[in-house]
């Protein structure tokens, strides 16, 4: 053999063995717990929570289920836990569609818990492409098939977390690789699972969520140039199918689970946009919202709780940060109003809430 | 199918490569025709629906040769028979890549409502360009007789279909009709897959790495002065470690086949001056807008004036090739402008005296660098409305956000621009030279030493393990 082909030789097999220690690497510390707990290593957590997520449902205890869009992500699972007496897992996802919503709870409730506290937005069942094609959720990760499990082992990115896993559990090297830790540069910052997407302390809540903030969003989405977006995707058949696919199927083949489903608090301004600049798209959603009301309570493992029409929340502007994301003050009273049954839609009324919210929407005169 | 996919580096290029030196022991053609099929087929992967115009384009240009080549006509007919050749060419391109802008201007000038629906066949710009080439210098009397499964080689050739190098035929036949090129050679092999790996390393790890810092400039969210700084930087490298890492892979990948491609990257964020950009920046692009553009047109024979027209034709077309928007065009004009400016420079202005050489040289680099980053705003905005706010944000220092992301983006961007500053080029480190068809004879010669093997290894495999799915080439939208 010439000295070019040993190189040639030499080379490929020293290929095979980088990528094979980086299998392993990443076998051994497994970033995402997907194996099993953190033991060896110290446990790190990611902010992307489509991905974390698989994780997480493999890795932690839980009785109780938290799923939801940005409107459900800054709960602390601490504060839920004392709020209603709960062991839960969070699983909220910025901008998720409910096919996400329901593939990620399906995967969830593999693992058998007694509930699902669920905030369902009418958006989320807008069409959206199938589970396979969604580019930001591992839909084999959470399978657990060769496939998702090879793309984890053989992944670069989740290698440069390990080994920087792998540093901050040397104990001479902890502060300093902990100092170093950001989100930007690592994708696993956080030490604590119930600081996943929780606002710190420190943060400027005031700052954040005012009126002023909500109405300029208010003005800019009602703008004539931008008022087509406020009814993008929005159909209702394609929702009324959708809605049946990922939430009805689901609480039918999970019987033995209840499902606390909410409404959550948009403000006034989310529906007086639509009723001023797209009320087709009102009526499209009044129609969804109505159809989902009565045919959840068909369910006796619902309870639906309606939070949209509590004037105190919905029409105090600053509680928003734009038209529909409210403060960690409001987070904290949904959980005492899922605790202590309030705003618990009757079964012989099913859209009387909605029927409030109507007229609240009617009534209501913008104030520039 | 991409060159960082796991299906093209584990099942389509080995296949293709043992077919190959298998076929080539039947004879050259052989493996000419088999190398050409397997083209076509992994051009299918790419867009399937547009195999037939690509088919096409080579039999229509293959014929126009053949009658520039082989027909004794006369010099009317001559340029009768290129001028169709051109022309088909061109109406074909601007029908599938300028039909949309064209009804979008006229609808915007007129307030007509006028539609067309045209999807762009991957690779036509690359395609065409070859092909224009060959058929001018077919009609310059340039060209011998080649045979059509070499011809069609030529312009399928897989490693530069797509996204080019666009090359050239008196380069690129003789290498196809050379029989012992069908033969494995280790020591290209293994070059090729150093070559290969540290281009598939740009691509996944560099590339990709920095692509979500893009956003702060580009987003839907207005940036501050250091996130539009932050973001347009990242995109600069962003686009350097992509293409020239899809060029890498092209080179590296051709060479084990036994062919060598020419250089399309030489560090060109080392340049001192626009000048200096364009010989370093898309070689093979520039080389053939100066050939078949800028020299016809009359490059600097007929006076400067002429010659800055020339120059801003060129750059304005260069511009429209990349793409069929108005932001391709003023950054083709930018540059026009860029170019003559500093041809006007070197013209008027006396040379620099030696002690201030160094100052002089560094005040050129940095000039040269933000003039290109400027540039290339408008070649990455969705708009020139977006462009020009970005812009604006970048001179408004008054607003700045820097927080703690925006340190360690900052930081991020440093070491990008370490590696684009001060690190070798590929050819640098493999010593590749296209013309002379040599590579790693100086490794050779220390008989590659094991570190430099590991460390290669190294590189193919984290560029390996950074592949992700749904991360296709910038340039394959041109």
């Amino acid at each position: 053999m010439s000295t070019s082909a040993k190189n040639l030789v030499r080379f490929l097999l020293a290929s095979v063995a980088f990528m094979a220690a980086a299998v392993a690497l990443n076998y051994i510390v497994d970033p995402l717990q997907l194996f099993r707990p953190a033991k060896l290593f110290a446990a790190m957590y990611s902010q992307d929570t489509r991905v974390q997520d698989a994780g997480l449902i493999r890795s932690q205890d839980f009785d109780t289920v938290f799923m939801g869009t940005s409107l459900a992500i800054h709960f602390r699972q601490s504060e839920i836990d004392k709020a209603l007496g709960t062991h839960s897992l969070k699983l909220a996802m910025t901008g998720s569609t409910s096919r996400e919503q329901s593939f990620v709870l399906a995967a969830a409730l593999e693992r058998h818990p007694k509930r699902v506290i669920w905030e369902m937005d009418d958006w989320i069942f807008v069409d959206s492409d199938d589970i396979d094609k969604d580019i930001w959720l591992p839909a084999d990760l959470y399978r657990r098939n060769v496939k998702g499990v090879a793309s984890y082992l053989f992944s670069g990115a989740m290698m440069r977390e390990s080994l920087w896993i792998l540093l901050r559990s040397i104990p001479p090297l902890r502060p300093i690789v902990a100092r170093l830790t950001n989100g930007v540069m690592f994708s696993f910052p956080l030490s604590d699972v119930d600081d996943i997407y929780a606002l710190r302390d420190d943060f400027d809540v005031p700052g954040t969520y005012n009126a002023g903030k909500a109405m300029a969003e208010f003005v800019h989405i009602t703008e004539p140039s931008r008022a087509a977006y406020l009814g993008e995707g929005y159909n209702y058949d394609a929702e009324v199918k959708n809605f049946e696919r990922d939430a009805i199927g689901l609480i039918k083949d999970h019987p033995d689970v209840t499902f606390n489903i909410y409404f959550p608090p948009y403000s006034i301004l989310q529906w007086v946009a639509m009723r001023d600049a797209s009320p087709a798209t009102l009526k499209t959603v009044y129609d969804l919202s109505a159809y989902m009301s009565r045919r959840l309570l068909e369910f006796p493992n619902v309870r639906l709780f309606d939070f949209r029409c509590i004037q105190a929340i919905t029409h105090d502007l600053n509680n928003y940060s734009d038209v529909v994301h409210h403060s960690p003050v409001i987070d904290k009273k949904v959980l005492q109003m899922l605790a202590s049954g309030q705003y618990l839609v009757d079964r012989s009324a099913p859209t009387a809430s909605l029927e409030r919210l109507k007229a609240q929407v009617q009534a209501y005169r913008v104030q520039r | 199918m991409l060159f960082n996919s796991y299906p093209f580096i584990f099942a389509f290029l080995p296949l293709v490569l043992l077919g190959y030196f298998a076929a080539g022991r039947l004879g050259n053609l052989a493996a000419v025709i088999w190398l050409a099929l397997a083209s076509i087929g992994f051009y299918a992967f790419s867009g399937w629906q547009f195999v037939p115009l690509l088919v096409l384009s080579v039999a229509f240009n293959y014929a126009i040769g053949h009658l520039l080549i082989e027909r004794k006509l006369s010099p009317a007919a001559r340029s009768l028979v290129l001028a169709t050749g051109v022309g088909g060419d061109l109406l074909v391109l601007g029908i599938f890549k300028y039909a949309g802008f064209f009804v979008a201007n006229v609808n915007a000038l007129f307030a007509t409502a006028l539609s067309v629906k045209i999807l762009l066949p991957v690779g036509i710009s690359f395609y065409t360009f070859t092909q224009i080439a060959f058929l001018v210098d077919a009609y310059r009397g340039n060209v011998a007789r080649y045979a059509l499964p070499h011809y069609a080689l030529f312009v399928t050739y897989f490693p530069h279909l797509i996204a080019g190098p666009i090359l050239h035929h008196r380069d690129m036949i003789p290498q196809f009709e050379r029989a012992e090129a069908q033969r494995p050679h280790a020591h290209l092999i293994l070059c090729g897959l150093i070559i290969f790996g540290i281009g598939l390393f740009k691509k996944t790890v560099l590339a990709d790495s920095i692509q979500p810092l893009v956003a702060l400039a580009f987003g839907p969210v207005p940036p501050s002065f250091d996130q539009a700084w932050i973001g347009a930087l990242a995109y600069t490298f962003q686009l350097y470690f992509d293409f020239s890492g899809y060029s890498d892979m092209a080179i590296g990948m051709s060479l084990m086949f036994g062919i060598f491609l020419p250089l399309n990257f030489n560090s060109p964020y080392k340049a001192s001056s626009i000048i200096d950009f364009w010989r370093r920046w898309h070689m093979s692009l520039s080389q053939f807008l100066r050939d078949y553009l800028y020299i016809p047109l009359g490059g600097n024979r007929h006076g400067s004036v002429r010659r800055y027209v020339n120059l801003m034709i060129t750059m304005l077309l260069g511009g429209l090739w990349h793409g069929a928007a108005w932001t391709f065009v003023i950054w083709g004009a930018l540059h026009g402008a860029y170019l003559c400016i500093n041809h006007a420079w070197n013209y008027f202005v006396p040379p620099i005296a030696p002690r201030f050489a160094r100052a002089a040289n560094i005040a050129s680099f940095t000039v040269t660098f933000l003039a290109v980053v400027v540039g290339w705003v408008f070649f990455r905005a969705d708009s020139l409305v977006a462009a020009l706010s970005i812009l604006t944000k970048m001179a408004d220092p008054t607003q700045v956000a820097f927080g703690r992301a925006e340190m360690a983006r900052a930081a991020l961007i440093v070491v990008y621009a370490a590696i684009a500053w001060l690190a070798p080029n590929t050819q640098a480190i493999m010593g590749y030279d296209h013309k002379k068809r040599i590579v790693g004879e100086n490794l050779a010669a220390f008989q590659m030493r094991p570190w430099f093997i590991y460390a290669s290894a190294a590189v193919l495999a984290i560029g390996i393990l950074g592949i992700q799915q749904h991360s296709e080439f910038i340039y394959f939208r041109f």
